[in-house]
């Protein structure tokens, strides 16, 4: 639905995306997720067509960027970063104004303005002055004039930046019901939300891609061994240490603060009954166990923050 | 069409939903009652030569050039900076309306909010009805002058109001643009007689058009003018946000 290639935008001799291409299918939710900085915004800019790419090529829905751009644009549903709105203007003026830019006929706004109001739950504030609303039902006034024109392909520039946790997750429940019959491309630095909603990932990091691919594919492929948390009670943590780590399979025995222990081991060998036997030999307690689990968090760290990305190849 | 009024209409709602339309209508209005009731005041004085109230009341008098030069930046100048600084410009760029319809669509908001501007002036004429009888010829042609240089004007301010996010500066290029147009043709006369350049000025000389409006001389030569240096700035207007895509 959305396929980007060799996509390049320089700004005064500084390459802010340099040669991105990637292809969104039709119903996915892909998160495009990166630190701040302007690679993301400028992206989805350049597929909304509010920029110009230096060089590359934008296509969506099956229309070239270059050869119609307003064709293209009345296939996108665009919320920019910090949703951009008439504060003068009321709730409903604002979405009519939408309707009649989006080439909505007259016969058939009032059946979308509700239609959108609903979805976004605008209704009891639909006659409201834009500028007296709070941060969280601009950000749905925001969503609802994206949707207005029932387009196919949704773009969301950082949906849910400064909402409060309850709008957030009210914010998130939208994107995934809305996921299900739009093509979506969202942008975010929050790792959770990702997580939550998307089910692809694209991790841009100083305007190139440096990981592609679902969450949890990600997570196993960058992350590294497998790791336990345990805590145990009534062992010396330097005797403990040495008992954990001549379980076999069990590569590195960390931590020892308040009997807590960060074990790795080979991905085949499981420790846990091992490392549960060990405790009633030696008479300790076993207060918790649980497998860790690699958290986005560290992939993007790992992935942002390495300079030398070679070594990994994006996932078909 | 729809999608041009669309803009229109949302502009509207913008200029009198801000107190900024209140003041200027009112300091217009004040400014213009004062110059009639100076103009009338001063021609009731038999010893000065007679003279049509209006003739006098359009263009006659440097006010009329002074409230024109300073309005029609006030006009413009949130058009587009305005959306530019509040991201909102992104908003209309990237829905199918095209940078002409954006441009095309400000501007007729400005010049509707222009007409609106004079229209309470009519009163003067009704008044005058009552006292005298006036000749309605150089009166109508007056109004036509007015829209003429107002379409001029405006074109200009639209076009500065592309230029940057500030609306100060935007007013300011608009002024500035609008000061070296109406002034530049008035170094005519220190060149010398028969140079293409100065017979070229002598035809830019909008004081001079609107004595001819005023006086009730409709001269296809000055409409021309005026409407396509309007026309050549908003197409400078859409080419300057166009511009702004970058490459």
């Amino acid at each position: 639905m959305i396929e980007v290639e060799n996509l390049t935008k320089v700004f005064v001799d500084v390459p802010v995306v340099d040669e991105v291409t990637f292809f969104v299918p039709e119903g996915q939710i892909l998160g495009f997720l990166g630190p701040n900085g302007p690679g993301k915004t400028t992206v989805m800019r350049m597929i909304t067509t509010f920029l110009a790419p230096t060089k590359g090529r934008v296509v969506v829905a099956g229309i070239d960027a270059d050869i119609d751009g307003v064709a293209l644009r009345r296939q996108v549903g665009y919320l920019p970063e910090n949703v951009p709105l008439y504060p003068e203007m009321r709730v409903d003026e604002y979405l009519r104004f939408r309707a009649d830019i989006e080439e909505i006929p007259r016969s058939r706004q009032a059946a979308r303005m509700n239609d959108v109001l609903e979805r976004c739950l605008l209704t009891e504030v639909h006659r409201q002055v834009i500028g007296t609303l709070s941060k969280g039902f601009r950000q749905r006034v925001g969503l609802a004039s994206a949707l207005i024109h029932e387009p196919p392909v949704l773009i969301l520039d950082e949906p849910t930046v400064g909402l409060d946790p309850n709008q957030i997750i009210k914010v998130r429940e939208l994107i995934t019901e809305l996921g299900r019959d739009h093509t979506v491309l969202l942008s975010t630095h929050i790792l959770p939300e990702v997580e939550e909603i998307c089910e692809r990932v694209l991790i841009i990091d100083r305007g190139r891609i440096v990981a592609d691919g679902t969450p949890d594919g990600l997570r196993s492929r960058t992350a590294g061994l497998p790791t336990l948390n345990i805590q145990l009670k009534g062992a010396s943590d330097a005797e403990a240490s040495e008992a954990l780590a001549g379980i076999p399979g069990i590569t590195s025995a960390t931590g020892g603060v308040d009997g807590r222990f960060r074990l790795e081991h080979e991905a085949q060998k499981d420790p846990r009954e091992s490392v549960f036997r060990l405790a009633v030999e030696r008479g300790w307690s076993l207060l918790e166990m649980t497998p860790g689990k690699a958290s986005l968090e560290d992939v993007f760290v790992r992935l942002t923050t390495n300079d030398d990305n070679e070594d990994f190849e994006p996932e078909a | 069409m729809q999608k041009i009024f669309a803009v229109t209409r949302r502009e509207l709602i913008a200029y009198f939903s801000s107190p900024l339309a209140y003041m200027v209508m009112t300091a217009f209005l004040l400014l213009q009652g004062l110059v009639f009731y100076l103009v009338l005041a001063i021609l009731s004085d038999p010893s000065t030569p007679a003279m049509a109230p209006l003739e006098a009341f359009f263009g006659g008098t440097i006010f009329f050039w002074f409230y024109l030069l300073f309005v029609v930046p006030v006009i413009t100048m949130r058009l587009v900076a305005e959306e530019r600084r509040s991201g909102t410009l992104e908003v209309l760029l990237t829905s199918p309306l095209t940078e002409g319809q954006i441009i095309a669509g400000k501007f007729v908001a400005a010049f509707v909010f222009y007409i609106a501007l004079w229209l309470p002036t009519a009163l003067y004429v009704i008044i005058l009805r009552q006292h005298s009888t006036i000749d309605m010829g150089p009166v109508l042609a007056g109004y036509l002058g007015v829209a003429m240089l107002g379409f001029l004007f405006l074109g200009i301010g639209t076009f500065a109001s592309t230029l940057t996010e500030n609306q100060l500066i935007a007013a300011i290029l608009a002024f500035v643009g609008l000061i070296a147009l109406f002034v530049a043709p008035l170094v005519e006369q220190l060149l010398v007689s028969g140079s293409v350049f100065k017979t070229a000025l002598v035809h830019m000389n909008l004081f001079a058009q609107m004595e001819d409006y005023a006086m009730g001389i409709i001269d296809t030569r000055h409409i021309v003018y005026e409407v396509s240096v309007g026309l050549l700035f908003l197409f400078l207007a859409t080419r300057s946000l166009e511009l702004g895509k970058g490459r």
